[in-house]
């Protein structure tokens, strides 16, 4: 007995069981029994193409228990277009179902399908702010985000203003760093390199640097800055200067700062000074990669003893 | 919970695998129905079965641990999986037997990343892969590749590409590839090649200004897609010149897959992180002052600034010194995240396609996975304390096995199982044949031969899972055993050993 089996609506199917290919299958899942008979009709209505709004429910059932099912959401968009149903329906009942499924990508290419059908972004700014509430570095949420900014053409202005929005909630947030990236250097590519904007986005970085000195994210994008715009890192000399300095060992704000010093020596043919830099970062300000500040410096001629564990062998 | 407590610095990190709870973990996963929580990866059956098949293998535990007719039965499973146009199915969930036609196919398609997963877990099997429909599977595989290079999972309705544009299913297409023709270009078995141009410049535009690589160009880097992007150029032989074998001409152009080598490396390296739990990185949100909680990537070292932040003095206070947090390094997938034990995969095995695993703290990176998501029942959690799962609790052992845990077997880092299968893949004789190997000449199978074989006959037969309340039992050939499942899903072995399998529900 159950669900759909009971259900007059469902008379006619003749459910159809999985067959596990054998007696020692792999992998078997301790279905439920509601799992097992709500698949056993989906495949039933699959195999004969059953486009009725009957469907829609089922879809619904099989995706509240197993949301990567990879073809109940291509079918369910097949009967939605097929039915003519109201996409805005469809996509107010996706909001509450992408919150409960988070991770889950066949989701939000079904949100893509509906949207792309609607041909209109409205209300998705909105909801794209609802799933940043939950966890603002989303991978799905920023891929989908992408999408919708090239599929309706959204204007730079306002993308720009909603990411240095989350950036002031989390200026730690480096998926909102690269979504500015995009909006800024992604739709424009084969476009002339515009100083002007290089000098707004370094302003932009650094004065998120002063903010918090110890954090990769804008530190990263001020380095792919200089270098997409082909300027010497020492650019930043003075600016990294602020961070951190040989002349003051002890008194060292950024490893990133001490970081960009040792390139900008090494780019100077200062070597030594590089050395040093990499030494502050190996021994006292960034021992986590000190493996990684060793090798740096042996690629300056500085090699550490021969026992050091960056001559460890491994077998790759 | 690990055994952190008892672990000193300088700790040789040799072993510290508690093998045998690991063993049991995965013969667990083997003989046992998963927990009813995995329903909602019943799609991803296929890889569900490599990482069981695979971990057991790692761990030495595969041939004692099964029997030979297991094994065939278990490649008799997968083989059942078989799509009648070439590939591996997902799960069985999508299968209409008899009642499958021209107009239904579209929602019972072939699918990538399972069709890896069934050649890599029919490899470990020991399975010379006969029975795969090789011409079919790489004409299937010519029609998932899109205009632009890149990869989908499923066709669908009209040959239409599905699946998103991701990383993932180059690797695992491109490792299709290589399980079936090496690093052969041109045509084999009747099939032109894969356009591995249009790939690896898809790949060329992935990468992102901080060094990662992404799904696709201008998305967020990230450490599995960098992974899967960096093992399909080391399946391609596109790696840049002198990493992982010769480079790969073309033209008058050498072109490699990777822009930027130090780059990616320098990223690599940034994922280490001391960042190990949720509560560590709770403070990251709302307070934009470095403090010694919020500096994920150097955090307590170095000084904050002028305004620091509310939480700075406790944090201070409660933080344990330097020396102590440096026995444990993690990774993280992006930058300012917490740590996660998949990620000590990626990282640690793409580190060691380029060659450079040297240059992580490989030491502080194996303590970590053996104190911190290491669980007491064996397997591990994504983060501390959390019970494990079968997908970190094999990427945490594949990554031990990268880092020279003598507990676990020598991994190939681009195939992401043993060293050992991968000997069992390059022994094969009919891929030595096609690959014109010396000392195999001998009549090439062709592939019309090679009917597609579902073993056996099969019926539609009685659907095990949905009468689990009517103790549906059944004899396994050659081993014993009765294998319980309890009523609130948490699965129990009493016995492999015995003659009948009894699988009966609440
Ligand atoms: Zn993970």
């Amino acid at each position: 007995m159950g669900v759909y089996s009971d259900d007059p609506l469902w008379a006619d199917v003749e459910p159809l069981p999985q067959d596990d290919g054998g007696p020692n299958p792999l992998a078997a899942i301790a279905y439920t029994d509601e799992y097992s008979e709500a698949m056993s009709y989906l495949r039933a209505v699959m195999a004969s193409n059953d486009m009725s709004e009957r469907v829609l429910s089922l879809t619904e059932d099989i995706i509240s228990m197993n949301p990567a099912h990879y073809t109940v959401w291509l079918y369910r968009a097949r009967v939605l277009l097929t039915l003519k149903k109201d996409l805005k329906e469809e996509i107010a009942w996706l909001n509450p179902t992408a919150l409960n499924y988070q991770k889950n990508y066949q989701i939000w290419h079904h949100r893509q399908t509906i949207i792309d059908a609607l041909d209109s972004p409205e209300g998705e700014a909105e909801f794209i702010a609802q799933m940043f509430e939950r966890d603002a570095k989303n991978y799905h949420v920023w891929s989908y985000r992408q999408w919708l900014v090239k599929r309706f053409d959204i204007d730079d202005e306002s993308e720009l203003k909603a990411i240095d929005e989350l950036l002031r909630a989390d200026v730690r947030n480096n998926s909102a760093w690269n979504h500015r990236w995009f909006v800024v250097f992604g739709r424009h590519e084969g476009d002339s390199l515009d100083e002007t904007v290089l000098e707004r986005e370094l302003k932009y970085a650094q004065a998120a640097i002063y903010l918090a000195p110890q954090n990769q994210s804008p530190w990263n994008y001020v380095r792919g800055l200089l270098r997409k715009y082909n300027k010497p890192l020492s650019t930043i000399k003075p600016f990294a200067t602020e961070f951190a300095s040989l002349d003051h060992p002890d008194d060292v704000h950024s490893s990133h700062a001490l970081d960009v010093l040792a390139d900008i020596y090494e780019g100077e043919g200062t070597k030594a000074d590089a050395a040093k830099a990499l030494d502050l970062l190996a021994q006292k300000y960034d021992p986590i990669r000190a493996n990684y500040w060793t090798y740096r410096k042996f690629l300056l001629g500085f090699p550490p003893e021969p026992d050091h564990p960056i001559f460890h062998h491994h077998n790759y | 919970m690990a055994q952190n407590a008892t672990i000193h610095p300088g700790f040789a990190a040799h072993s510290g695998l508690d093998r045998a709870k690991h063993i049991n973990y995965w013969k667990r996963c083997l003989k046992t129905y998963l927990p009813h929580q995995y329903t909602s990866n019943d799609s991803n059956r296929l890889m569900l079965s490599f990482f069981i098949i695979s971990a057991l293998d790692l761990l030495g535990a595969l041939l004692p641990s099964t029997t030979p007719a297991e094994r065939a039965d278990y490649a008799r499973f997968l083989y059942s999986c078989q799509h009648p146009e070439g590939g591996f199915r997902g799960f069985p969930g999508t299968d209409f037997g008899q009642l499958r036609n021209k107009q239904n196919k579209q929602w019972d398609p072939a699918n990538i990343p399972a069709t890896y997963f069934a050649l890599s877990t029919l490899i470990l099997l020991g399975d010379s892969l006969q029975r795969v429909n090789k011409r079919a599977c790489l004409r299937w595989l010519l029609q998932m590749q899109r205009e632009d290079g890149s990869f989908g999972e499923i066709l669908g309705e009209n040959g239409q590409i599905e699946g998103g544009q991701d990383t993932r299913f180059g690797y695992c297409a491109t490792g299709i590839r290589y399980i079936l023709r090496g690093h052969k270009t041109g045509s084999v078995l009747g099939m032109p090649d894969i356009n591995v141009d249009k790939l690896v410049d898809c790949i060329r535009r992935s990468q992102t200004y901080d060094g990662g690589i992404s799904e696709a160009p201008f998305h967020e880097a990230h450490a599995g897609f960098t992974y899967c992007a960096i093992s399909t150029l080391s399946f391609l032989d596109r790696l840049p010149n002198g990493v992982g074998g010769h480079l790969y001409h073309y033209g008058n152009v050498r072109l490699s897959g990777l822009t930027d080598l130090d780059l990616t490396v320098r990223w690599f390296v940034s994922r280490q992180t001391t960042t190990l739990d949720d509560e560590e990185a709770a403070d990251t949100y709302s307070d934009e002052t470095d403090t010694t909680a919020t500096c994920h990537d150097a955090h307590s070292f170095v000084k904050t600034r002028s305004v620091p932040a509310k939480s700075d003095e406790t944090c201070e206070k409660d933080r344990p010194p330097p020396a102590v947090e440096l026995q444990w390094i993690g990774f993280n997938g992006r930058p300012n995240k917490v740590a996660d034990t998949c990620y000590a995969w990626w990282t640690c095995a793409s580190m060691a396609i380029l060659g450079k695993l040297n240059l992580l703290s490989y030491t502080e990176n194996q303590l970590y996975l053996l104190s911190k998501p290491q669980h007491a029942i064996g397997g591990f959690g994504k983060l501390p304390g959390d019970p494990p799962d079968i997908y970190h609790s094999y990427l945490g052992l594949a990554a031990l096995g990268v880092l020279g845990n003598d507990a676990v077997k020598p991994v190939d880092p681009a195939l992401c199982f043993s060293k050992h299968g991968a000997t069992l893949l390059k022994n094969m004789l009919w891929r030595k044949r096609l690959l014109g190997e010396p000392g195999s000449e001998g009549p090439l199978v062709d592939s019309d031969d090679e009917v597609i074989e579902t073993a056996e006959p099969r019926g539609r037969g009685v659907d095990v899972r949905a009468h689990q309340n009517l103790q549906v039992r059944y004899v396994r050939r050659g081993s014993e055993g009765e294998t319980t499942l309890c009523g609130d899903g948490e699965s129990t072995v009493a016995s492999h050993d015995s003659d009948q399998v009894t699988l009966r529900g609440e």
